[in-house]
């Protein structure tokens, strides 16, 4: 091994994660490579797109004024899809976008973020290298000492495994088997282009302002969900389903998000637009319990979706933004630990402290209330059958909102009993 | 020592070029890249190199926007990059970037040979190997395949329309080669990590003491729709219609 192949950090994966990292690390002075497998880092991933911004400013204070961003998102909303019928909640709140303060979050598109991020821990001193992927790992007395790449082999101090869900490089570290179905949903995401006036416009935006959506009852009663973001001048729209269950149902994830396109309160908000870019991706999907019992052993850390850092609740998903907070805690444990069987258990300290497992565990209970089957099929249902009946007016005696609710929920096949219960757990869950 | 000078355009990813409904190009989007031919004459320097002796190198003449390429092109093994930094590039036809590679390939000194493709992935004009030997009053072979060496003398083979030519030539010499030249395989990680740290030399516009006024003005650029013939061999049995479609295909000039 000669000295030009030894470097103090080897990173696999230039996603958020992956460049977080590298960017702290080459800015303490570390020698640090990243080794994407794209052609420019971000060509290839797929993300609905929602960045919360205090992960980009604890990696550098003022990084946000800089980052290729979209839109400020001040707009949350909630949509929830019954056949033909929709119930929209919009939240506005400017102050999500106050002046002089860094916005709460942005809608982002991956391949401009991820190319400008990569650039900017480049500039800083880090080394990524593109269209080079990683086949294994080099192991040597129980440690990982390096990687290989094609012909080519590589030696590091750390070797830090940042290359997304169903991470192939803890499965060579040993430390995960190959994904099952039930752990991730399959992500489907459509960018469709359309001018800034007519998507401020459609959802009543400010020129510099956003929305971020999420959609229940999409799913035709498979677990999973739709979301919508707007971006300056183009929508991200797709849906997110576990895919076994949608096997079972006998349409495809793909005609399942083409039908939601085609939903009469769906289509005018994307009508006229070109669609630019259509892809697919997996989504871990448990939360907390999805981590693996070991994200490190001597010489190598798990990182962002290959470590499992996502939260998903149903009305928001981050993912990117823990990618980000553990590639910086990552970093800080590198930095701040000389004995090498040391910085494994000092990493999980700093994600302690940074309050990334404290919150991703805070949220734990989402994915049982997330678990209920009926929030996919009847509960949307029902939510618009009851907004049907309050709304119908037709000059004869209403009944009262009690009975009409109580009409509903059973002429969708739900005993009161059965509600009782997932109230019940859905109130224990979070 | 002696030089091998590969040249290579940076041009847009027809991947992301776009034709609009009016016929109107768009580019704005599109991301640059080496144009595809291009690689296979950086590819054919570095093998030439190899057996000739002498240093693989790249140049171009691009704005400020082709500096991704530089990386690029030294990933694929040559050993040092020459960068004709002008945002002239823009507007240049093909005797403007045929002086300033020339000048270029002057400044750069002792080279005993200069490898071009046969055209560029965007215009394909196919102007720059002739009009750089033409300056540089240095022999051409266009269209080229194969290279062999034998002591200072290059031999070529020359791919025609439905032979193959060899021809000898003593170096200095210009050449455009083909495609099927070579494949130009993908940069490893140590070839990737190199190329950060391999020298680079950049010349501007008024280094070069040539006149950038080009004398060809591109005044438009428009999609087109091809148009099929629709032409459907209906009438007769089917050994008639058959001929027929045979003699139509041969007055087109595609069998
Ligand atoms: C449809 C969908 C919608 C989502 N919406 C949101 C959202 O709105 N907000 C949010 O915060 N999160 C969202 N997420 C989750 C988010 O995208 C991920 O959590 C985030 O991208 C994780 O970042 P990462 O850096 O860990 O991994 P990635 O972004 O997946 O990056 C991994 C990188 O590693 C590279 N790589 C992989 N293997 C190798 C190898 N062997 N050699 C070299 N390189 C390799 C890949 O090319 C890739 O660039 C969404 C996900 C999906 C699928």
């Amino acid at each position: 091994m000669s000295e030009a192949d030894k470097m103090d950090v080897i990173i696999i994966g230039a996603g958020p994660a992956g460049i977080a990292c590298a960017y702290i690390l080459a800015q303490a002075g570390k020698e640090v490579l990243v080794i994407e497998r794209a052609e420019t880092p971000g060509a290839k991933n797929v993300t609905g797109g929602r960045l919360y911004t205090y992960a980009l400013e604890m990696v550098d204070k003022g990084l946000t004024e800089e980052a290729v961003l979209e839109r400020k998102i001040t707009h949350e909303q909630i949509m929830i899809l019954s056949q033909d019928k929709a119930i929209s909640i919009d939240y506005h709140d400017p102050s999500f976008n106050r002046e002089g303060q860094v916005p709460q979050s942005y809608s982002i598109l991956r391949a401009q973020f991820d190319e400008w991020f990569a650039a900017k821990a480049e500039e800083i001193g880090a080394m990524v290298a593109c269209g080079v992927k990683v086949d294994d790992l080099i192991e040597k007395d129980g440690k990982i000492i390096g990687v290989v790449a094609g012909e080519d082999e590589m030696y590091a101090d750390v070797v830090i495994a940042a290359d997304g869900v169903n991470s192939f490089m803890a499965q060579k570290a040993g430390l995960i088997k190959d994904i099952s179905a039930h752990q991730v949903g399959v992500g489907i995401k459509e960018v469709i282009e359309l001018p800034p006036d007519t998507i401020q416009e459609r959802f009543n935006l400010k020129p510099d302002e956003g929305a971020a959506r999420m959609i229940l009852g999409c799913t035709e009663g498979i677990h999973g969900g739709g979301f919508l973001y707007t971006n300056r001048e183009s929508i991200s729209l797709g849906c997110v389903l576990m895919p076994e269950e949608a096997a079972a149902h006998g349409k495809s994830v793909h005609e399942i998000f083409q039908d939601l396109k085609m939903h009469p309160a769906i289509y005018p908000l994307i009508a006229g637009g070109e669609s630019i870019e259509y892809g697919a991706h997996l989504v871990s999907e448990e939360g907390y319990r999805g981590i693996p019992q070991k994200i490190y052993r001597e010489g190598f850390l798990m990182i962002g979706d290959a470590a499992g850092f996502v939260i998903n609740t149903g009305y928001s998903i981050r993912g990117i933004d823990l990618a980000i907070v553990s590639g910086v805690a990552a970093a800080r444990a590198v930095l701040n630990t000389s004995a090498s069987d040391q910085v494994g258990p000092a990493y999980l300290q700093e994600l302690k402290n940074i309050e990334l497992l404290p919150t991703m565990q805070a949220v734990d209970g989402y994915a049982d209330l997330l678990a209920i089957p009926r929030i996919y099929s009847s509960y949307p249902r029902i939510a618009v059958g009851v907004f049907e009946r309050l709304f119908t007016v037709n000059g004869q005696k209403p009944n009262s909102l009690i009975k009409n609710t109580k009409e509903v929920i059973k002429s969708n096949g739900v005993s009161m009993w059965q509600l009782f219960k997932d109230v019940l757990r859905g109130y224990k869950s979070i | 020592m002696s030089k091998i000078i590969a040249c290579y355009k940076w041009v847009a990813d027809e991947a992301d070029i776009r034709i609009n409904p009016d016929q109107s190009v768009d580019i704005t989007k599109a991301k640059g890249k080496i144009s595809d031919y291009d690689k296979n004459a950086i590819e054919a320097a570095v093998e030439a190199a190899g057996k000739l002796g002498g240093q693989a190198v790249t140049l171009t003449f691009g704005n400020a926007g082709a500096k991704p390429s530089i990386k690029d092109a030294l990933s694929r093994g040559p050993e040092e990059a020459y960068w004709v930094k002008a945002a002239e590039a823009d507007q240049a036809d093909g005797a403007v970037t045929a002086r300033a590679l020339a000048a270029a390939i002057q400044k750069i000194g002792d080279s005993s040979l200069v490898i071009c493709a046969e055209g560029a992935s965007d215009t394909y004009a196919r102007q720059i190997a002739p009009r750089i030997g033409a300056i540089l009053n240095l022999p051409v072979i266009s269209s080229v395949i194969i290279m062999t060496f034998e002591g200072n003398s290059l031999v070529a083979t020359r791919k025609l329309e439905d032979s193959l030519e060899t021809v000898k030539v003593e170096l200095p010499a210009v050449v455009a080669v083909l495609p099927e030249a070579n494949n130009p395989p993908l940069p490893g990680l140590k070839a990737v990590m190199a190329a950060g740290k391999k020298p680079l030399t950049e010349y501007s516009a008024a280094d070069l003491g040539i006149d950038f006024k080009p004398r060809n003005q591109v005044v438009a650029v428009k999609g087109y729709v091809m148009n099929r013939k629709n032409i459907i061999f209906d009438a007769g049995d089917s050994v008639s219609r058959v001929k027929e479609l045979a003699a139509a295909l041969r007055k087109e000039g595609v069998l």
